[in-house]
C-alpha cells in the first residue's frame, strides 16, 4: 500500500513537470524577442502580406493565451476571445495529436523528423552508457578497494582529468585522429550502403559509431568511477561488513554479497540524475560527428534557425529525460528493500 | 549584493587561516590546482603585454598567413584569419574566466539564497522551493541554454546570465541540508531561545558554517559554466565579438582546420579549456578533503602485521577444572596515525577462559574491550596493530595465523555478538539468508531444505518465530534484530562467542529479555561467553570471573565473588558504588568525576589517577604493576603492592 503510494506520487511529480515543460516550451518561443515567422524568414525584402501569410500559417495571429482580460476583475466578461482558439490551447492540441509543426528547412513535420533521430540518440547514448557504467563501476570497485594506494591516486586523477575535457573537443581531436586513420568522418552509415545484407550494413553503422562512443565512454566513465567509489567505501565502512569479515567470508565473498549491491544503490540514482548531463554530452558528441540525432537536430536547427524542429527537440529531449528519471526511481524502489515500508 | 557576501564572512582571527592554510598546503592537489589556476589568471589579466601580436587589426594579414604551422615566427601557429594563436589565447582566457566567474557568481547567490531560505525556513516554503528545484534539476540544462541564447541575441552578458541563471540547482540542494544541519545544534538553539532574530542566526550562526560547503560547490560551479560557456560558442552561439576559447574551437572546426591538417588551431584552445577546469577541479577535490577529511580505510583495508614476540605458554589447566579455550598473555594493541605517536589501546592485558565459562569484560567506553575483542579474531581496523602477546584459542596461536587459518576459525572457532545489530545486519540482505551464508561458508555442502530448517531452528533458539526468516532487518523490532543477531553467532555451534555490549541501545525489559536469553543458551549449549559491558551490574549474576579495564591496561581480575566482595583496585570500588544495591535502595550512587583518559594523551603514571580518590605521589610518576593478590586474582595499583 506505501509503495503504491509512493509510485503514485512519483509518477504524478513527472506528469506535472512534463506540464511545467510544455507551458516552458510554449513560453520560450513566444516570449522571448524574435518573433519565429520574422526570425525564421529574416529577409528585410520581404512583403508585409508575406509575413501576415506566414503568421496566419503558424497560426501567431491568434492571442497567445486566453485574453488577459478575464484575470482582471473589472473587465470580466469583455473577453470575447474563444479560449478553444488560442495559440497555447492549439499548440497542445496539436501535441496530442502528434503534431509538432513542420519544419522551417526541409517543410516535413518535425514529429516525422524527430522520431527518426530519437531511435538513433538511444543508440549512441545507450551504447556509450552501458560502457561508461560498466567500466566505471569496475575501476571504481579496484580502486575502493585499493585505497590509498598508487593504483587508486592513478585512477582518481585519470577520472578528473576526463571530467575536465570538453566533450566536444575530445571529440574533435579524436574525430582528427580516427579521419587520419581511415575511420569514417562522420554520420551514421556510408551512403549507399542501405541496400547490403544485414551484418554488413551494420558493420559499418559499428564503424561510424566507434569515435562518438569511445568519446562518449570516456567522458562519463570517470564521473561513474568516483561516485561507485566514494559509495563503495562508505559501504565498506559499515558494520555489517565487519560482520561479514567476522563470519570468516573472503575478501571477493564480501564484495560479491555485501558490498557491491548496497553501493550501486546511490548510484542508480546518479544515472538517473546524470541523464540531463548525458543529453548535453549527447548533443555536442552528435554535432561534431554529424550523428543524425536529436543533438545533432538541435544543433542543425540553431544554424539553420528552423524554431519548430528546435521547440519539438528540446520539448521530446525534455520528456524524454523526466521519463528516464522515472523509470529509475521506479527501479530504485524495486532495488531496496527499505524504500518499501517508507 | 557583493557587500553582501563581503559582510557574510565570519571574522576568523587569523590564526584559523594560517592552520587552515597548513593544512591545505600539505594537500598536494589543491595546491597544483591552485599554482594552475594562478598562472592562467596572470595570463589573462596580463594578456595585452604577453600576446607576441595585436589580435584586434587585420593589418598586414596576407592570404598567406592562414593556418601557418607553429614556427618561430608564431609559436602555437596561425589561425583560419591568420591571426597568431598564442596571442588569441591569451585573450580567449579573459572571455572564458569572465563568463565562468561572473556567472558562477549568479548561480551560487541564487542557489546559496534559496538554499538557507528553504533549510531555514522549512515547512511550505521549503517544500515550495525544493520542488521546484527538482523540476529544474530533471529538465536538461544545455539543451534549454541553447534554446533561450538561439532565441535572444549571443551577446557576453547574455550568455552569462542564461548559464548563471540555469546552474543553481546543486547549490541550493547543498546548502539546503547543509543549512538543515547546522540549525539544529545546539548553539543555534540556544541563540534563538535567547531571543536572537533570524537574521542574526542567519548571519552569524548558519553562514559561517555553510561557507566552506559553498565554496567547494562555487568552485565545481566555475568549472561548470566555463565549460557550458565554450560548448555554446562551439555550437555557433558565442559571442562573435568576444573570441572564447570556444569560439576559437568554434571558427577552426567550422572553417576547416580539420582539412588543413591544422592540429594547433584544435589543440590549443581545447587545452585552455582543460587547464582551467582541470585547475579547478583540482582545488576543489583537494578542498574538499581538507575541510571534509575522511578516513579512506575501511574493513578490507589490509591490516597491519602483527610485530610477534616470544610468549610463554603456559598450559594452566587445573585438575578438576574445565579446559582452557583461550588463553590471552600480555596482548598488547597500539592505534597508528601517521606523524604521531602510536596510541597504545590495550596493554598487557592477560586473561584465561575456560570451558562453559562467561567472563564479563568490564570498563568505560574507550576504555580498549573492544580493540581486544577484535584483535582476537584479527578484525583490528586498519591502522590497529598488534605489537606484543599473543592469544591461544586451544592449541593454535591466534595472532599467528594467516589470513586462511584465521577466516577458518572466525565463527566456527569464535564468533562475535556486535553491539547495535542494526548496523551489523546487511539491510538490502533477508534475516535467513545472512544467517545460511555462516553456514554454508564453514560447513560441507548441505541441502537447501536442510539449511532453512536449520535456521528455523536457530530462530526458534532466540525465539524468533519461522514466519519471520525471510524478513528484511528493518522490519526486526530493535530487540528481535538483536536475537536474530544472536542466532547468527551460533549458527556454526562456536567454541567462544564474544557478546560486545549486545544490550546497548535497547530498552531496559528488551535487555533484561536478551542477558536472560545468552545465560539460558549458554548452560543448554555449554557456550563460554566472554560478555562485553560497561555496566557492572548486568553481569553480577551470569559471569563467573570478571576483568575490569581501565585506559586499556587490567584494572582487576578475579573470580566475581572476589571482585564484588573484595575488589583492591580503586576503580572497581568506584564502579561498583555506581550500580543501585537492592539490599540497600537508600544508599546514594556515585558516579565518577572526569573522564576516562584519550588514548593519545595518557598519563605518566597511573591511568586513573587523576580521577582515583586514593591517588597519591607515586601514582602520577609510576605507572603500576599487575600485581596477583592470591589465586587468580590480579590488580594493578600500588596501594596493593604495599599491603601483603
Amino acid at each position: 500500500m506505501k509503495r503504491q503510494k509512493y509510485l503514485l506520487n512519483k509518477v504524478a511529480w513527472s506528469f506535472f513537470t512534463i506540464l511545467f515543460v510544455l507551458v516552458l516550451n510554449f513560453l520560450l518561443f513566444r516570449v522571448l524577442p524574435g518573433d519565429p515567422a520574422r526570425a525564421g524568414v529574416r529577409d528585410p525584402r520581404m512583403k508585409q502580406e508575406a509575413i501576415e501569410a506566414i503568421r496566419i500559417r503558424f497560426g501567431l495571429d491568434k492571442q497567445v493565451i486566453n485574453c488577459f482580460e478575464s484575470l482582471n476583475p473589472i473587465k470580466v466578461g469583455s473577453c470575447t476571445v474563444n479560449p478553444f482558439d488560442t495559440q497555447f490551447f492549439i499548440y497542445v492540441r496539436n501535441l496530442l495529436q502528434g503534431d509538432m509543426g513542420i519544419s522551417f528547412h526541409s517543410n516535413r513535420p518535425v514529429a516525422e523528423i524527430l522520431v527518426e533521430r530519437l531511435g538513433n540518440t538511444v543508440l549512441l547514448i545507450g551504447a556509450g552508457q552501458i560502457l561508461a557504467i560498466m567500466l566505471g563501476v569496475a575501476f571504481g570497485i579496484i580502486a575502493a578497494w585499493k585505497a590509498r594506494t598508487a593504483i587508486d591516486y592513478a585512477a582518481l586523477l585519470s577520472s578528473l582529468l576526463a571530467w575536465s575535457l570538453p566533450t566536444f573537443w575530445l571529440g574533435i581531436i579524436l574525430l582528427f585522429w580516427g579521419s587520419g586513420h581511415g575511420l569514417p568522418i562522420g554520420g551514421k552509415a556510408t551512403p549507399g550502403t542501405s541496400s547490403l545484407p544485414f551484418l554488413q550494413q551494420w558493420g559499418d553503422i559499428a564503424r561510424h559509431m566507434l569515435l562518438p562512443t569511445i568519446t562518449y565512454t570516456i567522458v562519463y566513465m570517470g564521473e561513474y568511477m568516483l561516485i561507485m567509489r566514494s559509495s563503495l567505501l562508505d559501504v565498506l565502512a559499515e558494520d555489517y561488513i565487519l560482520t561479514a569479515k567476522a563470519k570468516g567470508l573472503s575478501t571477493f565473498q564480501i564484495l560479491k554479497d555485501h558490498a557491491l549491491k548496497n553501493a550501486m544503490l546511490p548510484l542508480v540514482t546518479v544515472i538517473a540524475i546524470n541523464l540531463g548531463f548525458t543529453v548535453a554530452g549527447a548533443l555536442q558528441i552528435e554535432a561534431v560527428f554529424s550523428w543524425p540525432g536529436l543533438g545533432g537536430a538541435i544543433y542543425e536547427a540553431v544554424v539553420r534557425r528552423d524554431f519548430p524542429v528546435l521547440q519539438g527537440a528540446f520539448l521530446l529531449i525534455a520528456v524524454s529525460v523526466i521519463i528516464a528519471n522515472l523509470i529509475a526511481d521506479l527501479t530504485y524502489s524495486y532495488l531496496d528493500p527499505r524504500v518499501q515500508s517508507e | 549584493m557583493a557587500v553582501q557576501t563581503t559582510e557574510l564572512k565570519p571574522s576568523v582571527p587569523s590564526s584559523p587561516l594560517l592552520d587552515f592554510w597548513r593544512v591545505f598546503s600539505r594537500n598536494r592537489m589543491a595546491l597544483v590546482g591552485l599554482v594552475m589556476l594562478v598562472a592562467i589568471f596572470v595570463g589573462a589579466v596580463f594578456a595585452s603585454q604577453l600576446a607576441p601580436y595585436d589580435v584586434t587589426t587585420s593589418e598586414n594579414i596576407t592570404i598567406n598567413d592562414i593556418y601557418n604551422p607553429p614556427s618561430s615566427t608564431h609559436w602555437l601557429g596561425t589561425d583560419d584569419a591568420g591571426k597568431d594563436v598564442l596571442s588569441n589565447f591569451f585573450f580567449g582566457a579573459r572571455v572564458s574566466l569572465i563568463v565562468g566567474f561572473f556567472a558562477a557568481f549568479i548561480s551560487v547567490v541564487i542557489g546559496g539564497v534559496l538554499g538557507i531560505v528553504a533549510g531555514f525556513y522549512g515547512g511550505r516554503v521549503e517544500n515550495l522551493l525544493m520542488r521546484f528545484t527538482d523540476i529544474m534539476l530533471v529538465i536538461p540544462d544545455l539543451p534549454l541554454m541553447v534554446v533561450i541564447v538561439a532565441l535572444t541575441k549571443p551577446s557576453l552578458l547574455n550568455i552569462i546570465f542564461v548559464i548563471g541563471l540555469l546552474g543553481w540547482t546543486t547549490t541550493s540542494r547543498i546548502v539546503r541540508s547543509q543549512t538543515l544541519a547546522v540549525k539544529s545544534r545546539k548553539f543555534v538553539l540556544r541563540a534563538r531561545a535567547i531571543g536572537a532574530g533570524n537574521s542574526h542566526i542567519i548571519r552569524h550562526h548558519i553562514l559561517p558554517l555553510v561557507m566552506p560547503l559553498l565554496v567547494v560547490n562555487a568552485i565545481l560551479v566555475i568549472s561548470l559554466a566555463i565549460l557550458d560557456e565554450s560548448t555554446l560558442s562551439f555550437l555557433g552561439l558565442g559571442d562573435p565579438t568576444a573570441l572564447s576559447w570556444g569560439q576559437m574551437l568554434n571558427f577552426a572546426f567550422g572553417r576547416g582546420a580539420m582539412s588543413a591538417g591544422a592540429w594547433w588551431a584544435l589543440v590549443v584552445p581545447g587545452f585552455g579549456i582543460v587547464w582551467v577546469v582541470l585547475s579547478l577541479t583540482l582545488l576543489g577535490h583537494g578542498l574538499e578533503q581538507v575541510l571534509n577529511p575522511r578516513l579512506e580505510t575501511h574493513h578490507l583495508t589490509p591490516g597491519r602485521p602483527v610485530i610477534r614476540s616470544e610468549i610463554p605458554w603456559r598450559q594452566e589447566t587445573k585438575k578438576g577444572e574445565a579446559p582452557i579455550l583461550l588463553d590471552v598473555r600480555d596482548l598488547s594493541i597500539n592505534y597508528i596515525t601517521e606523524g604521531k605517536p602510536p596510541a597504545r589501546a590495550v596493554e598487557k592485558v592477560s586473561f584465561q577462559l575456560h570451558e562453559g565459562e562467561l567472563m564479563g569484560l568490564v570498563g568505560e567506553s574507550g576504555c580498549g574491550k573492544t580493540t581486544l575483542m577484535l584483535a582476537l579474531l584479527r578484525l583490528l581496523p586498519a591502522a590497529g596493530q598488534i605489537v606484543g602477546g599473543g592469544a591461544y584459542f586451544t592449541d593454535k596461536e591466534l595472532t599467528a595465523m594467516s589470513e586462511a587459518e584465521i577466516a577458518d576459525v572466525r565463527w566456527k572457532g569464535i564468533s562475535i555478538i556486535f553491539q547495535g545489530a542494526m548496523n551489523a545486519l546487511n539491510p538490502v540482505r533477508t534475516v535467513s539468508d545472512q544467517i545460511a551464508e555462516a553456514i554454508i561458508k564453514h560447513s560441507p555442502p548441505i541441502p537447501r531444505s536442510q539449511l532453512d530448517a536449520r535456521v528455523v531452528e536457530l530462530l526458534d533458539l532466540v525465539g524468533i518465530a519461522a514466519q519471520h526468516k525471510d524478513h528484511y532487518p528493518h522490519q526486526y523490532s530493535g530487540g528481535m534484530r538483536q536475537r536474530a543477531m544472536i542466532a547468527m553467532a551460533l549458527a556454526c555451534n562456536p567454541q567462544v562467542v564474544i557478546a560486545d555490549e549486545p544490550t546497548t541501545a535497547l530498552d531496559v525489559m528488551i535487555q533484561a529479555q536478551i542477558l536472560e536469553l545468552l545465560d539460558n543458551l549458554r548452560r543448554k549449549l555449554g557456550l563460554s561467553i566472554i560478555f562485553v559491558t560497561h555496566d557492572l551490574g548486568v553481569v553480577a549474576e551470569m559471569c563467573d570471573s570478571v576483568l575490569v579495564m581501565y585506559g586499556g591496561v587490567t584494572a582487576e581480575y578475579g573470580d566475581v565473588d572476589t571482585i564484588y566482595n573484595a575488589a583492591c583496585h580503586p576503580y572497581t570500588q568506584e564502579l561498583l558504588k555506581a550500580f543501585p544495591d537492592l539490599s540497600n535502595p537508600e544508599k546514594r550512587l556515585a558516579s565518577i568525576p572526569g573522564y576516562p583518559p584519550r588514548l593519545e594523551a595518557l598519563p605518566a603514571g597511573c591511568r586513573f589517577a587523576p580521577r582515583c580518590p586514593a591517588a597519591f605521589a607515586r601514582c602520577a610518576s609510576e605507572q603500576p604493576a599487575l600485581h596477583s593478590l592470591g589465586e587468580d586474582h590480579f590488580a594493578s595499583c600500588h596501594l596493593v603492592e604495599a599491603s601483603p
